[in-house]
């Protein structure tokens, strides 16, 4: 009989807990040799602390070191907390972007990703997205983790969920060898296929990219579509620049809500667009606390930014399915209070540095 | 548009709705890093529904397009426009770009002559078998029309010199509309100018100013018809394959005196085609060719050039280009880096002159090369930089080649021949020409026009 999931892990995701208390609870289940993965347990000896012992609280989470990089290697199997027996009920196993070298890989249980979804669900309701939509997803349909929240969202919160896939490895590829024209054929392309669903279907939820729906709005009849159809517009994977979601808001689909999500295949999730943020302010995302956190920090002394400042992102996702503390994202965001009793930091402005010419380039006179 | 006592002066850009100011802002700094004026920077999605909207608008009627460039030009040239006058403007482009501000202020009378006459000029680009419209009388037994190619021309704008601004108003006057990317070392002119257009009654849905940031510059480009790119050797090669892109890539203007000629008559225009305008432009001269032993040469031109001193660039006496300190440090160590194995006779140790308040000029640079092929010919640097090289008919005219301009004193009327025929060599002066001369309806790099317009037969009963 194996031990049960600390009931402390397993509330339902808006109970209120002690953020430190449920620390304590996931040390003890993913170090415990009963129940932790055999990729912790055996990790556990090198880290130069004991986990069950010594992280009390979530500030002691920063005792970890930045593991992510090793999940490029390690067999999935050793990836599952034993405390789940001999057959977990895996949804699947999912690889981040690769954009910083091989792609990493973790796995998806069934617990997890109802917990993800309720939370998610309960956010599109607090946005005033309507239930039992139909909703079209251009998103990875693999090998990231997207592609199958996008399916659960469709069908939990709406009806059916029509799916485009999209490469981004590819897209990267080609616009890293300077084909972008490729590139551009490529995005007109998924676009095309989505018009043929958003022409024949009853579409009310469009789960998009913010660089697809700007070839979305530079075709008048399919924004005249869009503003016929569709009632709610989720966007992801990049950013949307504040200006931009200013012009949506107000401009080209102005009876349509829009929200965005903030999330990754390493993350396990995503964190939601805060509602009721004014039209001109930043776009502001709340982890889905205690399980993910986020914290906004300077990406060499790994401490904190003040409030307002911006910092490369560090997340924690600390689950009974995964543990993945510590981990330095190459997102900067700007640091936001969180809500009221919600552990970490809320994000802002999620963005690359902005440049606006090549400095280092001399010979000429232009 | 109100300047806040002490802020920043704000750039809005000039979108088909009119002024925009965005929260994406970059501020743009003079030569010594002093906060000088606030740019709105635009997203993609800002330029592709502008551009949308300046597709969709028609142009005026040519007369009027043509009394309405020409109001333009007076406005540009004297208004107060968008809270700042003529003077004001004029000192920002000097400040920001470290350009002398005598060259500064000629270049915006030319910008504003060449603006005034635009007509006139594309009129000479038009082929003589053509007529403007096709309800003129000779269509009826069959005559060339001369139309546009597309309908809205994108600019991604140089910011060495006010006076290439004066070239892409004049697809205004061939009926395109026009948006303009501005570069971050001068968006005060294309702003002015597309204020002007603005305030002489074009719509704003004829003339946009798009700022962007570096990594979505591409934007406009895609989404325009044809696009017009200013750039060194790196944007060349990038847009190259592109047919609906004009490349203004690098000048590498030229000299050449032959053996029949005493370059010594020739001193002050080879000394004026190196520096003049502070040197910064495509048409100052990068390289000189003398048949015979270039050192008297190089002697004299170094002498000549060794009195021109650093100021500020505001200061009336300015002659020479200033830099905030750290990149022309970094103009000179890729000098200094590419002179290698040259003789120097002027900047040989260096030609940064520090002005005391983070910025720097850029003095005068002479180098003698023992070969006319040797490689630094080709090296076109922002300052009265020359490289002075041997050459004999022996050579012939492969050192010649990759020249915007080419002033070849000389008599010798074949060589004169292969010169003008060779494809590869923009226009060519003879006798006592500065290369940076430019007339209103002379072609500069072609004309504009033969890459905007087309001839198509109309014939009609």
């Amino acid at each position: 009989m194996l031990p049960a999931v600390p009931e402390v892990l397993n509330l339902p995701f808006d109970a209120p807990l002690d953020p430190d208390e449920f620390v304590r609870a996931a040390m003890e289940w993913h170090f415990n040799p009963e129940t932790g993965s055999p990729y912790w347990l055996e990790r556990a000896p090198t880290l130069g602390f004991d986990p069950r012992a010594d992280v009390r609280s979530h500030r002691d989470l920063a005792l970890f070191p930045n593991v992510a990089a090793e999940l490029r290697d390690v067999r999935v199997e050793d990836l599952i907390p034993r405390g789940y027996g001999p057959r977990p009920d895996v949804v699947g196993v999912f690889e981040s972007g690769g954009t910083t070298g091989a792609p990493k890989r973790v796995v998806l249980l069934r617990d997890w990703l109802d917990r993800m979804l309720a939370w998610s669900n309960a956010n599109l309701d607090a946005h005033g997205f309507g239930r039992g939509a139909n909703w079209l997803g251009i998103v990875p349909t693999g090998p990231h983790i997207v592609g199958e929240f996008f399916r659960g969202s469709a069908t939990t919160h709406g009806t059916h969920g029509f799916t485009i896939d999209l490469d981004p490895r590819w897209v990267k590829r080609l616009i890293a060898q300077g084909r972008g024209h490729d590139a551009d054929a490529y995005a007109e392309h998924l676009v095309d296929q989505a018009e043929c669903v958003l022409r024949s279907q009853d579409i009310g939820v469009l789960t998009i990219t913010p660089s697809l729906l700007e070839r979305v709005a530079r075709r008048d009849d399919l924004v005249k579509l869009v503003n016929e159809k569709v009632r709610a517009i989720r966007w992801g994977g990049t950013r949307l620049d504040p200006d931009s979601r200013q012009i949506y808001r107000t401009e080209v689909f102005p009876g349509t809500v829009l929200c965005g999500n903030y999330g990754s295949t390493m993350i396990l999730g995503m964190a939601g667009e805060r509602p009721g943020l004014p039209p001109e302010g930043p776009c502001v995302f709340d982890a889905p606390g205690p399980h993910v956190t986020f914290s906004v920090v300077d990406p060499q002394t790994l401490r904190p930014v003040g409030y307002g400042e911006r910092g490369r992102v560090l997340v924690n996702h600390i689950s009974a399915s995964f543990l993945l503390p510590n981990n330095l994202e190459r997102d900067l965001a700007t640091r936001i209070e969180p809500p009221a009793g919600r552990v970490g930091d809320s994000v802002a402005d999620i963005a690359p540095v902005a440049t606006f010419e090549n400095e280092t380039v001399i010979e000429g006179v232009y | 548009m109100t300047r806040p006592p002490g802020g920043l002066l704000p750039l809005d850009a000039l979108g088909a709705k009119g002024p925009y100011r965005s929260q994406n802002r970059l501020t743009v700094a003079d030569v010594t890093g002093e906060g000088v004026a606030e740019l709105s920077l635009v997203p993609p999605l800002f330029v592709g529904r502008t551009v949308t909207a300046l597709r969709e608008a028609s142009p005026p009627p040519p007369d009027e397009r043509a009394a309405l460039l020409t109001r333009a030009a007076r406005l540009f040239a004297t208004a107060e426009l968008g809270g700042q006058s003529a003077e004001d403007y004029r000192h920002a482009v000097s400040r920001v770009g470290g350009v002398p501000i005598s060259v500064v202020r000629t270049a915006a009378e030319s910008v504003a002559a060449r603006l005034s006459r635009v007509y006139e000029s594309v009129q000479q680009a038009r082929p003589t078998g053509t007529v403007n419209d096709w309800r003129d009388p000779l269509t009826r037994t069959g005559r060339g029309v001369w139309l546009r190619r597309g309908e809205v021309f994108a600019v991604h704008a140089a910011g060495n010199h006010p006076g290439t601004h004066s070239l892409w108003p004049e697809a205004l006057a061939m009926g395109y509309r026009v948006a303009v990317r501005p570069s971050r070392r001068d968006p005060f002119t294309p702003h002015r100018i597309v204020t002007a257009l603005r305030a002489a009654g074009f719509g704003d849905d004829q003339v946009a100013l798009l700022p962007t940031d570096h990594d979505r510059a591409d934007a406009l480009l895609r989404d325009a018809d044809l696009g017009l790119v200013y750039g060194g050797e790196d944007v060349v090669r990038k847009y190259a394959g592109d047919p609906a892109v004009l490349l203004q890539g690098p000048g590498r203007s030229k000299m050449l005196l032959t053996a029949d000629v005493d370059w010594r008559d020739h001193l002050d225009t080879i000394a004026d085609s190196v520096s003049g305008h502070g040197g910064t432009g495509c048409v100052n001269t990068t390289a000189v060719f003398v048949q015979g032993d270039p050192a008297p040469l190089c002697a004299a031109l170094a002498e000549r050039l060794a009195g021109l001193v650093g100021l500020p660039p505001q200061e009336e006496k300015a002659v020479l280009p200033v830099l905030p300190a750290a990149a022309a440090r970094a103009v000179e160590a890729h000098l200094l880096h590419r002179a290698a194995g040259t003789r120097p006779w002027l900047g040989g140790d260096g030609v940064v002159d520090e002005l005391g308040d983070g910025s720097a000029a850029l003095r005068p640079a002479v180098h003698q090369l023992d070969r006319p092929d040797a490689p630094q010919a080709g090296v076109e640097l922002p300052f009265p930089c020359v490289w002075v090289a041997p050459w004999t008919p022996r050579d012939g005219i492969a050192p010649l080649r990759n020249s915007l301009v080419l002033t070849a004193v000389t008599h010798d009327d074949r060589l004169l021949d292969r010169l003008v025929t060779e494809p590869t060599i923009g226009n060519v002066y003879t006798g006592d020409h500065r290369t940076y001369e430019m007339r209103p309806g002379l072609p500069h790099d072609g004309y504009l026009a033969e890459f905007l317009m087309r001839s198509k037969s109309v014939i009609r009963d």
